[in-house]
């Protein structure tokens, strides 16, 4: 009996230390790292409004959820900042997209014309496969292909669209591209846009 | 045994992943390129330092009946403050790395080496058996990935080697698992016969 309380109070010890030292150290962390993913989120809108026009541009910040997990489902209502230059002249929009991709929620930022045309897109999250959907970060291997697009050009070969998917990739590639489009829809039937295809 | 020993033996001749066959879910996991192999063989070396120093520091305070699980909550609690540690100050290697790092608590390497050495050595050989370790898995990381990134996507470490026109149509199966498997029974087969070769010539 005594040996048993002996070793259970040694194992209790190293996990009580092991959980003083994680609440510790998560605590000084935490706020930092809140900081950082703001920051990195305020980064991509500047980088994506930029391509809408140069010059000062203003907007408000775009509320992105925090994911509980990679493969979380995000709510349909879609957050949406519009985005004007110094004279008060509304530019286009700015919305993130959640895409059901092979292994997690891949969140694509979008910037939009008020013609309903797609000028800039970054992803902001994925946990796609290493080596294959996780190429959907490198903007030369697929992304590249969205900006001068509308929604109803927003289609894979595959699905009788235009569009190249990432080789091995297709889940991904149809996530990203299916979920942009719905967002492009979205805007269109909330009035922000023209209908789509119209912009020609 | 030296501390030239402890370190050379984890790279060749008691090489993790060629030898003892530990670590093969990141093995054949992460090895889809050349970067990813060497920032878990990084992550992982950097851990496998820590928990064998801390292992063989605790070695005679731990009891031998709850050990394991000692072991482990050591294993997690330093992977998970390197995790948040990594993300509060270096967030770029954060993002290059993050994927792999909760993946290292089910590293076998690294709760194997705890078990098979750190318990049962002073504290300085214990820290170069992880270095030594942590280098031989590294290479062997990057050797499957050398193959699987060359063949899969026809470049290494980055660099585009066989053209566009073989990226547009790599050898698709290399990358995925199925080729992994594969290349890892030529890569092990490879290192057993090297092995019965030197044993043949020994006798």
């Amino acid at each position: 009996m005594g040996e048993i309380l002996r070793v259970g109070f040694m194992l209790m010890l190293v996990a009580v230390i092991a959980a003083v030292a994680l609440g510790y150290v998560n605590s000084i962390t935490s706020p930092i790292i809140a900081e950082q993913k703001e920051q990195a989120k305020l980064d991509a809108m500047i980088d994506v409004a930029g391509s809408l026009a140069s010059g000062e541009l203003t907007f408000d910040s775009l509320s992105v959820p925090e994911l509980e997990n990679p493969y979380a489902e995000v709510d349909e209502t879609l957050a949406v900042v519009s985005v004007t230059d110094s004279t008060g002249t509304e530019l286009g929009y700015l919305f993130v997209a959640y895409g059901k991709g092979y292994s997690s929620t891949v969140q694509t930022m979008i910037a939009v014309n008020t013609a309903g045309t797609v000028t800039g897109n970054t992803v902001l999250y994925q946990q796609e496969t290493p080596g294959l959907g996780a190429n959907v970060s490198n903007p030369a291997r697929f992304l590249y292909q969205f900006d001068g697009l509308n929604a109803s050009s927003l289609l894979l070969s595959k699905d009788g669209g235009g569009l190249d998917s990432i080789t091995g990739s297709t889940i991904t590639s149809r996530a990203v591209t299916n979920s942009v489009r719905d967002g492009l829809d979205a805007l269109c039937e909330a009035g922000l846009i023209p209908v789509s295809g119209g912009a020609q | 045994m030296s501390i030239a020993q402890d370190f050379s033996k984890g790279i060749m001749r008691e090489n993790p992943v060629f030898k003892q066959a530990l670590g093969m879910c990141p093995f054949l996991a992460v090895t889809t390129s050349v970067e990813n192999a060497l920032g878990m063989g990084a992550a992982a070396t950097f851990v496998l330092v820590f928990s064998n120093f801390l292992v063989s520091l605790f070695r005679k305070v731990i009891p031998a009946k709850v050990r394991i699980p000692s072991y482990i909550v050591i294993i997690a609690t330093f992977v998970t403050l390197v995790d948040l540690l990594m993300n509060a100050y270096l967030p770029a290697l954060h993002q290059s790395l993050g994927i792999f790092i909760p993946l290292i608590v089910v590293n076998c390497i690294i709760l194997g080496r705890a078990e098979g050495f750190a318990n049962k050595n002073k504290v300085l050989p214990s820290i170069v058996d992880g270095v030594g370790m942590g280098f031989g898995f590294t290479l062997a990381m990057v050797i499957m990935a050398t193959f699987r990134e060359i063949l899969g996507n026809g470049s290494w470490l980055g660099f585009n080697l066989l053209g566009e026109s073989y990226q547009n149509q790599p050898m698709l199966i290399a990358i995925l698992a199925p080729g992994a498997f594969i290349l890892m029974a030529f890569i092990l087969g490879f290192f057993n016969i090297m092995e019965k070769r030197k044993r043949g010539g020994a006798k």
